[in-house]
């Protein structure tokens, strides 16, 4: 374990962390220990509840761990940092900043000349596809232009981690689905290193190179799927979300790990 | 909007027109009614529409004690106008701060719990005596008024900013202080704004109250002359000037609002 601490992008060595809710405290993750290699995209996937949120939050250092230790790049994450950027599902988009100024935000704070932002800025409302939105302000937007902002966001800040937090669990199936090829299409353009969170199993397995499944809470690993290393489903990246689906590996393997999850459902009754 | 909403929409609008201003000159029936025509009022008592509105047109040229009619509104509006200023630059950075940094919050509580439930017109005698019976001590008075209410609602709008956006801000790179000025402050403007309004308006109560006690001119000087000689058109014309000016100052405040909120949803 020693030695992945230097390997590895990001490394969870034996992390709990206690969530409080209502004054009452849960062990909420319970010994998570998790190697996530550079330029590698992660999905971790769990029954509602199981501590996939606060996996994601002790990560980006906005929650600190009750014990174990997390470390990016062989140093100890104390705090939040710009070089682990997260996207969160309700967008947490500024509503008095136009899509331009909360693209900016960031950039302003690393030091990057006006003239430089702008380029950035740009670059980036293209990759999400906003043209002609620079303006707007995100009361303006619909939920799938909100979380294209909220990525644009992130992107445009260059972190050396995305942590992404079931960034399409509030928008609808369609919008989803183009969100998710969108979202392959620039992983492949601009590799960054991704924890995904989701309880998607078919996004989980059309985005991940890797998913962690999850136990339920407190939450644990229970298996983690190799997809990319083993070839599991064959040619994914370069195949539309609807013709994945379709594909006999990707049925048998959502089928296998919704069998996990489920049995994890009904073994703790938590339905 | 189709042409026909739209005709269809500015019928409903000039049907509520229409209702308030019926119901403003129904009122004024009723004034007159009791008054001139039917004399269930005498004069002495409760005199009629036209006499106070006579009333009012003759003290534009005619002084009453030492200024004419907008002598006394300037007077009054200087001192709403200073009182409100000063609260605000007080309550402002002062909410911002207590509302951001929970030493200062847990230093200032107590004193501003205990404080803020005396009444504003409760500090008249000390202000009398502090400030003697001239601008200064209508202006202490309009400050305390004005003041708590900016106060409370400016620490609230800090305090509860959503956390999420904080998140969001220190995941960017920004640090405290960035986070404070660029993220906390501009998302408590619409709790500030609502305080301000608030505020003005406690702040014309405590005008009245300040004038209706040594003054000399003011509005509220004029409501307290009418009483003292049996002049209730003056008291009337002074009570309705605030009216005015109260509302004016409502809609400006909420101009304003709308301006500095403009990314609030609808």
């Amino acid at each position: 374990m020693e030695e992945n601490r230097q390997k590895d992008k990001l490394v969870a060595e034996n992390v709990s962390v206690f969530y409080e809710k209502d004054k009452k405290n849960f062990l909420a993750v319970d010994d998570m220990s998790l190697a996530i290699q550079e330029g590698e995209f992660v999905v971790i996937v769990g029954p509602s509840g199981c501590g996939k949120t606060t996996f994601m939050n002790t990560l980006a250092g906005l929650v600190r761990p009750a014990k174990g230790k997390i470390f990016m790049d062989g140093e100890e994450i104390t705090g939040p940092s710009a070089e682990r950027g997260v996207v969160f599902q309700q967008f947490a988009l500024f509503p008095w900043k136009t899509v331009f100024e909360n693209i900016e935000f960031g950039l302003k704070y690393r030091g990057t000349p006006r003239e430089q932002r702008e380029e950035i800025v740009r670059k980036y409302i293209q990759m999400v596809k906003l043209e002609g939105f620079e303006k707007s302000f995100p009361h303006e937007l619909s939920g799938g232009m909100k979380q294209r902002v909220a990525i644009a966001r992130v992107y445009a800040n260059h972190p050396q981690v995305l942590l992404m937090d079931e960034p399409f669990g509030a928008l609808d199936a369609q919008t989803r689905t183009i969100m998710q090829e969108d979202l392959t299409e620039m992983f492949m353009t601009e590799k960054r290193t991704v924890v995904f969170i989701t309880h998607s199993v078919e996004e989980a397995i059309y985005l991940g190179d890797r998913v962690v499944v999850m136990t339920a809470r407190p939450g644990k690993i229970k298996k983690i799927i190799r997809i990319t290393a083993e070839d599991l489903v064959p040619d994914r990246r370069q195949l539309g979300y609807d013709d994945v689906v379709n594909l006999k590996e990707f049925r048998d393997l959502k089928g296998e790990i919704w069998g996990l999850i489920k049995a994890e459902i009904l073994e703790k009754h938590i339905l | 909007m189709s042409r026909f909403s739209e005709n269809f929409l500015n019928q409903i609008y000039q049907e509520k027109v229409f209702l308030s201003l019926s119901s403003v000159l129904g009122f004024l029936c009723v004034w007159y009614l009791v008054t001139d025509l039917l004399q269930l009022m005498p004069p002495i008592i409760l005199p009629s529409p036209e006499k106070v509105f006579f009333n009012i047109y003759e003290k534009i040229s005619i002084p009453v004690g030492e200024e004419k009619l907008f002598g006394h509104i300037g007077v009054s509006l200087v001192r709403i106008l200073v009182g409100v200023g000063i609260a605000l630059s007080l309550a402002i950075p002062l909410g911002v701060l207590m509302g951001w940094y929970e030493n200062l919050d847990a230093l200032a509580s107590p004193i501003i719990e205990l404080l803020r439930p005396i009444p504003p017109i409760a500090w008249i005698p000390l202000a009398i005596l502090w400030f003697g019976i001239g601008l200064g001590s209508k202006v202490f008075i309009i400050t305390i008024g004005v003041f708590f209410p900016i106060l409370i609602n400016t620490y609230l709008g800090v305090k509860f900013v959503e956390p999420l956006l904080i998140k969001a801000a220190q995941t960017l790179g920004a640090k405290d202080k960035n986070i404070l000025w660029e993220v906390v402050v501009p998302a408590s403007v619409p709790l500030i704004v609502a305080g301000v309004r608030i505020g003005v308006g406690l702040g014309m109560m405590c005008l009245v109250a300040a004038e209706l006690v040594a003054a000399s001119s003011g509005l509220g000087y004029l409501i307290m002359l009418g009483g003292d000689d049996l002049k209730p058109e003056l008291s009337i014309m002074g009570m309705i000037l605030i009216g005015v000016l109260g509302l004016i100052a409502d809609r400006i405040i909420l101009g304003i609002e709308r301006r500095v909120i403009y990314w609030k949803k609808e």
